[in-house]
């Protein structure tokens, strides 16, 4: 718990997200301290605390009373920790050596969770591990149980359990880091670009760690806000590229397009709904030249007919993702590799609970229950199931080394939703290599949002596949 | 409480506007919002999705209707209704049990042949026999705690389409508040319940006297000096039901949307109710009883209802009265019932704190008898009812000090023991 008890003038203290001392309005105590009138005290953002305590300690001696963190040691007993490998190594000792700070970059499958582990075992503190999502956070769980033996605490989805190790998600910790940011030692944010976001970045600026380590496989952001990163985790401390990784670190691969067409059926209402939303923006550019797609949602709120051109969009974007022939091609592949577990990511729920129904295969969605979560996994890890479904839950971090196919029936345009799926199937196991297919609507909106996507190196080299020539490999 | 995603509002100049459906130029609405209620009240069994879809076609044919208001009003009314959830997990089990037995003969597939002889009709009767259920009947229940399959159970509903009405604008006021940075409010009554509301919502105030018992009050979040942040939006939207069932206030809240700012300003009379019940005028029939007694004006004196807010730092204190003399004479009357002695400690502590501020305390016999040895000199008591003519004697004795020597420093309150 937060201290409510009003310190004494000299003490450092934390309260709610920032670092307070009690001192006159005349007396700065150091950098980074504002005056805050309202509560007749210096403020300073949490984040500084290891500034802070290094310009009071050296002003003040032993007169300065630092009663910041309230963290517990730990001396975690490893049961089940790899041997780190000698790249792995190099990214922690320099890690270490940047006053235990910094982001480890390295492509997905490369072991960056047993570097934060061993990193763990070395800081021995109270560690607070955020992730992306309640099924990374849940995985984290597990990993930190088979390591150690240690029942870390849930922070998030419903849970509100903090012990010295726990595992939250980044919405938990933007919601609870004031309540609990002077409780770690060490923080670890797992795919750490999505802390740079405005708002989710205040997990780490309202927490007092001193010790922080973000990792991530795709750093870089089109808007540029990784470089704030850099203040609140810490400088980029090693950096691995997938092409140094590739058939090393990682397993050889190959990324395969397989182009399907719209059932005539599906045909007849995609062009119907596409002549609506067609004829709706013809007649207005008769008035109004510059009309765009822009003008037809805000018109939307008081035209029905902007409404009904609005709906037969989605209409049309829903025959796409939901393609009939999508499961066909779907079920070649399935016989194709029908001995190896097949990864499949929709591109919305609805198609995600189509397959599962088609196929008979668990499915999992952001809604779906911790224990199902873990059935199905365990179940897919150990060969029970030969295929699962997720539409986007799955996209990051999940771990599940056997797999080395995976389908994209659907997604975004995001050139980093694609490497974060690809990466689901680059873990080494062996010489085992790689595929990852990608079925994409022919002649709809869906194919452009497919050639956007593979705008990355590691999409470089991707070759089509016919319909029939994945019927011909399956003997039919 | 919507998010933001049903936000909808209106920029006009630097101030923004909330969506607001008002009765002359959105009448229609409320013929929508009681088919909308007569679909949730009959919806009993109804999937989430089919009640979406039913209350969506409410709203076809009008011209001014955005999608976020169908879908805000969507959520108002999800939010007070009971759906079937499956805790007990009963269809996670059905789908569980249908995986497992398909798993075996995995891939399912239309055209079977030598190598590949699971046909998915053939598997799926298969599966169904075993489990002694049609398979119509499988397939509809194996996703029945998804929460678009959720059944409406009970609708608690809304008064009447009225009620929902206003929710909705409230909501939608609420919703802004997302955007926040800061708030002030000028208020002249019911300053117990700003307090206590601020408080409860995590919020810190600046307290500034404007006029005789008008004050500005400025809400912000405990990060807000070092960095203007929305991370307190929340808070604020929570505490606005409360402000909306005080009496006699403006409120503007400073809005950062993006690259620029705007405001947006909600007073008493804007004709959002809340709905939270408004503060009892008086805490105790004691003081009502005690108030009726001295009529609104006695020898001079004047009787307010906690119209006046002393503060220090993040202490608010509201004396139960104040007394206000029209040669300018204030003095201020806390009433202690029937509490515990840590309370009455705290009290002494509290009023400790205003030692310059004339204060006359009450306390009741009981205690006053029990807490005896902790009781400073000049305390009243009181039993069953507050005698005023011992109240009045004290006001006199006021009114003469401050004939000789009237100021600060001259206090009613002796040292309290802390």
């Amino acid at each position: 718990m937060v201290s409510r008890e009003r310190p004494s003038s000299g003490e450092l203290t934390y309260d709610r997200g920032t670092l307070v001392v009690h001192a006159p309005q005349t007396c700065c105590p150091s950098p980074h301290f504002i005056w805050d009138a309202r509560t007749d005290s210096w403020r300073a953002p949490a984040w500084r605390y290891p500034t802070v305590t290094r310009v009071l300690s050296e002003a003040h001696g032993d007169r300065f009373n630092d009663r910041v963190l309230e963290v517990v040691d730990l001396q975690l007993v490893t049961k089940e920790l790899h041997t780190l490998r000698e790249d792995q190594r190099e990214a922690l000792t320099r890690w270490r050596g940047a006053d235990d700070r910094g982001l480890i970059v390295m492509p997905t499958g490369t072991g960056k969770t047993e570097i934060a582990m061993t990193a763990m075992t070395d800081c021995g503190t109270a560690t607070l591990i955020v992730s992306p999502i309640r099924d990374l956070m849940y995985q984290w769980h597990r990993r930190i149980q088979r390591a150690f033996g240690n029942d870390a605490g849930i922070l998030g989805d419903g849970r509100h359990e903090i012990r010295p190790i726990t595992v939250t998600t980044y919405d938990s910790a933007f919601i609870y880091m004031d309540q609990i940011g002077n409780r770690f030692g060490l923080i670890v944010f797992d795919e750490v670009h999505h802390l740079a976001g405005r708002n989710l970045r205040q997990a780490a600026e309202l927490c007092a760690a001193p010790r922080r380590l973000g990792l991530t496989a795709t750093l870089e952001r089109t808007d540029g806000l990784h470089m704030a990163l850099m203040d609140l985790v810490g400088p980029v401390v090693y950096r691995q590229e997938v092409s140094e990784a590739r058939g090393r670190t990682l397993a050889e691969y190959e990324t395969i397009r397989i182009p399907v067409h719209l059932t005539p059926r599906e045909q007849r209402h995609y062009n119907a709904a596409a002549a609506t939303v067609r004829y709706f923006v013809m007649e207005r550019r008769k008035t109004n030249p510059s009309y765009t797609w822009q003008d037809v949602c805000s018109e939307a709120a008081r035209d029905p007919a902007a409404r009904r051109a609005l709906r037969a969009f989605r209409f049309k974007a829903t025959i796409e993702d939901r393609a009939e022939e999508k499961l066909r091609v779907l079920e070649d592949l399935f016989r194709l590799h029908a001995q190896e577990p097949v990864l499949v990511f929709a591109g919305s729920n609805s198609m995600a609970v189509d397959i599962s129904r088609r196929f008979l295969l668990p499915v999992l969605l952001h809604h779906s229950r911790k224990e199902e979560r873990y059935w199905a996994l365990d179940g897919f890890t150990n060969g029970r199931f030969r295929a699962l479904v997720a539409n986007q839950v799955l996209d990051e971090g999940i771990d599940v080394p056997a797999v080395k196919v995976a389908v994209v029936v659907g997604g975004l345009a995001s050139t980093r939703q694609a490497k974060q799926r690809l990466g689901r199937i680059l873990r080494k196991t062996g010489s085992a290599r790689a595929v990852l297919y990608e079925i994409v609507c022919d002649e709809t909106h869906e194919k452009e949002r497919s050639r956007q996507r593979r705008q990355s190196d590691a999409y470089s080299g991707t070759r089509t596949m016919r319909e029939h020539t994945l019927q011909y490999r399956v003997g039919r | 409480m919507l998010t933001k995603e049903h936000a909808l509002f209106t920029f006009d100049r630097f101030e923004v506007r909330a969506d607001c459906l008002t009765r002359v130029q959105h009448a229609r609405y409320r013929e929508m919002a009681s088919k909308l209620l007569y679909i949730y009240h009959h919806g009993r069994g109804l999937t989430r999705r089919d009640l979406h879809r039913r209350s969506e076609t409410v709203f076809t044919d009008e011209a001014d209707c955005p999608p976020q208001r169908v879908r805000a009003f969507v959520k108002l009314l999800d939010d007070v209704s009971e759906f079937e959830t499956d805790r007990e997990g009963r269809a996670a089990e059905l789908r569980r049990r249908v995986f497992e037995l398909a798993a075996l003969r995995h891939p399912l597939v239309r055209r079977p042949d030598r190598l590949f002889e699971s046909a998915e009709g053939k598997v799926k009767a298969d599966i169904a026999n075993q489990l002694a259920q049609p398979w119509r009947v499988i397939e509809s229940s194996m996703h029945r705690d998804f929460p678009e399959f959720h059944r409406l159970q009970v609708f608690h509903g809304y008064r009447d389409a009225d009620a929902l009405l206003n929710r909705y604008n409230v909501a939608q006021a609420q919703v802004l508040l997302f955007w926040a940075e800061e708030m002030t409010i000028t208020a002249r009554s019911d300053l117990k319940m700003l307090f206590r509301y601020a408080k409860l919502a995590g919020l810190l105030h600046e307290v500034t006297a404007v006029a005789p018992s008008v004050y500005r009050i400025r809400l912000t979040g405990p990060v807000f000096v070092l960095k203007q942040t929305r991370r307190y939006g929340v808070n604020f939207a929570q505490f606005l039901p409360a402000l909306l069932a005080c009496r006699d206030w403006q409120m503007q809240a400073k809005l950062h949307f993006g690259k620029f700012r705007s405001f947006l300003r909600i007073s008493s009379e804007s004709g959002l109710r809340s709905f939270y019940k408004p503060e009892k005028e008086f805490d105790s029939a004691l003081e009502e009883k005690f108030a009726r007694k001295f009529g609104t004006e006695r020898d001079g004196w004047k009787l307010e209802r906690e119209t006046e807010a002393l503060v220090k730092g993040q202490k608010v204190f509201l004396p139960d009265f104040v007394f206000r003399h029209q040669d300018g004479a204030v003095v201020y009357f806390e009433i202690v019932g029937y509490w515990t002695p840590e309370y009455l400690a705290a009290k002494w502590k509290t009023l400790a704190m205003f030692a310059d501020r004339l204060i006359l305390v009450s306390v009741s016999k009981p205690l006053a008898l029990s807490q005896e040895n902790f009781m400073p000199p000049g305390t009243l008591t009181h039993g069953r009812t507050l005698q005023l003519a011992q109240v009045l004697e004290r006001l006199k004795q006021v009114r003469e000090r401050k004939g000789r020597n009237f100021g600060g420093g001259d206090s009613l309150i002796p040292s309290a023991p802390v």
